[in-house]
């Protein structure tokens, strides 16, 4: 019986020992494609991803360019960020999906410290479970796009779920469904690529030879695959070069627990061994006693 | 000799002889008066609160700790607060017992293989005042490890009020300040209770027996004796 969380099975899941698969079912990683080259802004997949998922409006704040939010919130989890990019003489104006990437290795359920909290479904999906969140920011710590997002009602952290309640049922997430222009596709991952890697050649021909497919390999790949055209830029783009889980992150998780918990379990052991092996301290003879000493000295 | 009946009811006399420290009250000598003892449980019961709330959220294994305050997301609401008692205690007991806790040069070698030597009893105890080496370098240990504590428990308390950069970090001192803390606080609780009969008393009811006292503290012991202040002697 495979673990399942929102009826779907679980592949990874937070601060637990094991995952969930049982490997029964071949269970193919979806993914979805964004195409940078194609979006126009229009941001029906912001408008999309806030009714289907039943978000409250959040106020927009404006900062000099169409971009709605400065960064994504806890109730706006499909941000369209907008950047303008001087290059030569020239100005390019990048715009870009921002939201969970649905990390293959997410540093999110790596730093979480609640059991089950964060799960990675058996088809990639990365989700928050808020059954088990504690709302401690430990994953927004973990995450190397910083997507996480505290909600101070709730307590509990939220963020984009890829909107596993329509592709468990076979649908394509909202923002998909919305887009018009062919900039957003939903798929198996082989299939996105493959289509990715189609387009990367049709645009390398066209004179974006730095084109590329953003799938990060620091954290395995994501579920978000991003097409480029100035993929020697990504940070033009809000994106960083090489994304990995933060060392802090590793370091405390993979060493230093393991270590501490060692160490306490050792001191523990050693405070019990030393009263075996010695028994009560004090056996050394400081001197002559003193006539009203009483009781006894504690041998 | 037959001993007087001991008085029911409340013994005023008694009671405020024992508001003094390092005097002799019935017999016994009183080690912690009644404003160290106050502190120090202060500082001992938040730290259980502390070790209760978030050892849970350290390492799941603790997770049935959660259940006595009502589940973990209770514990990480619940955890700083304990976490700010602790250290609120631990100012009040630093400058409670700061002067008596300054560790000479000598004391600083119970870092090392002085405090085995004192664990398989091989120690030379004749030159021990009021406070071993050991004793000391746990005091500040755990001060310096509270205050590590709480620098990086702010930041973990709030992470989205501080910059993200610093949030990896006050994890890792968090992580590291806490074993120092919480390993060197197995060895005083051991210490302090069964590894030493007389010694938990010192803390609770605030007296010794002279002859733990002349056992534990040769030092001390001739000092309230005398009356008087005994430097350490050197070769010791």
């Amino acid at each position: 019986m495979a673990v399942t969380v929102n009826a779907l099975e679980v592949r990874r899941s937070s601060a637990s020992l094991w995952g969930g698969l049982t490997g029964a079912r071949r269970l193919p990683t979806v993914s979805k494609l964004v195409d940078t080259t194609v979006c126009i802004g229009c941001k029906s997949c912001e408008v999309s991803c806030q009714e289907w998922n039943d978000l409250p409006v959040v106020e927009t704040k404006q900062k000099g360019s169409y971009q709605t939010l400065p960064e994504l919130h806890a109730n706006f989890w499909n941000l369209i960020r907008f950047n303008e990019q001087e290059q030569g003489d020239s100005l390019v104006w990048l715009m870009r999906k921002d939201q969970c990437m649905h990390c293959d290795e997410p540093g999110c359920l790596e730093a979480c410290p609640a059991p089950g909290a964060i799960v990675q479904y058996a088809n990639g999906i990365v989700d928050v479970n808020p059954d088990a969140c504690i709302g401690c920011g430990y994953c927004a710590t973990g995450c190397p796009f910083d997507v996480p997002r505290f909600h101070p009602k709730t307590a509990k952290m939220q963020k984009c779920t890829l909107c596993v309640d329509r592709t468990r049922n076979g649908l394509e997430p909202a923002c998909i469904k919305s887009c018009p222009t062919g900039c957003l596709h939903f798929g198996t991952k082989e299939d996105m690529l493959l289509l990715a890697n189609t387009r990367l050649a049709q645009l390398k021909k066209n004179g974006f030879a730095n084109a590329i497919v953003y799938d990060p390999k620091g954290v395995e790949g994501t579920g978000v695959v991003t097409i480029l055209a100035h993929g020697d830029h990504p940070e033009w783009y809000g994106l960083p070069a090489d994304p990995t889980i933060p060392l802090a992150v590793s370091l405390w998780k993979k060493v230093l627990r393991p270590l501490g918990f060692i160490a306490v379990v050792g001191a523990i052991i050693g405070a019990f061994g030393h009263h075996l092996y010695h028994g009560n301290k004090g056996h050394v003879d400081p001197g002559p006693r003193d006539p009203d000493e009483t009781p006894k000295p504690p041998v | 000799m037959v001993q007087p009946k001991k008085q029911l009811g409340f013994d005023a006399a008694a009671f405020r002889a024992r508001l003094g420290e390092d005097v002799i009250v019935e017999g016994e000598i009183v080690r912690h008066r009644l404003s160290s003892r106050v502190v120090h449980w202060w500082v001992a019961l938040s730290c259980l609160f502390c070790l209760l709330t978030g050892l849970p959220i350290w390492i799941p294994v603790y997770g049935w700790m959660a259940n006595v305050f009502g589940g973990l997301a209770v514990c990480r609401v619940l955890h700083p607060f304990f976490g700010v008692a602790f250290f609120l205690g631990q100012a009040a007991m630093h400058l409670h017992w700061s002067a008596e806790m300054k560790m000479s040069p000598r004391e600083r070698s119970w870092v090392g293989p002085k405090l085995l030597e004192y664990l398989r009893d091989e120690a030379n105890h004749a030159d021990i005042g009021k406070y071993n080496g050991g004793q000391k370098v746990y005091f500040n240990t755990s001060f310096l490890a509270g205050i590590g504590l709480l620098v990086s428990g702010v930041v973990l308390w709030c992470p989205e009020t501080f910059p993200r950069a610093l949030r990896g970090p006050a994890i890792l001192l968090h992580e590291v300040t806490f074993l120092a803390l919480f390993v060197s606080l197995v060895f005083h609780v051991y210490l302090a209770s069964v590894a030493e009969p007389g010694t938990f008393n010192a803390m609770m009811r605030g007296t010794v027996s002279k002859a733990w006292a002349r056992i534990h503290h040769p030092r001390w012991y001739r000092e309230v004796v005398e009356g008087r202040r005994i430097p350490s002697s050197p070769q010791a």
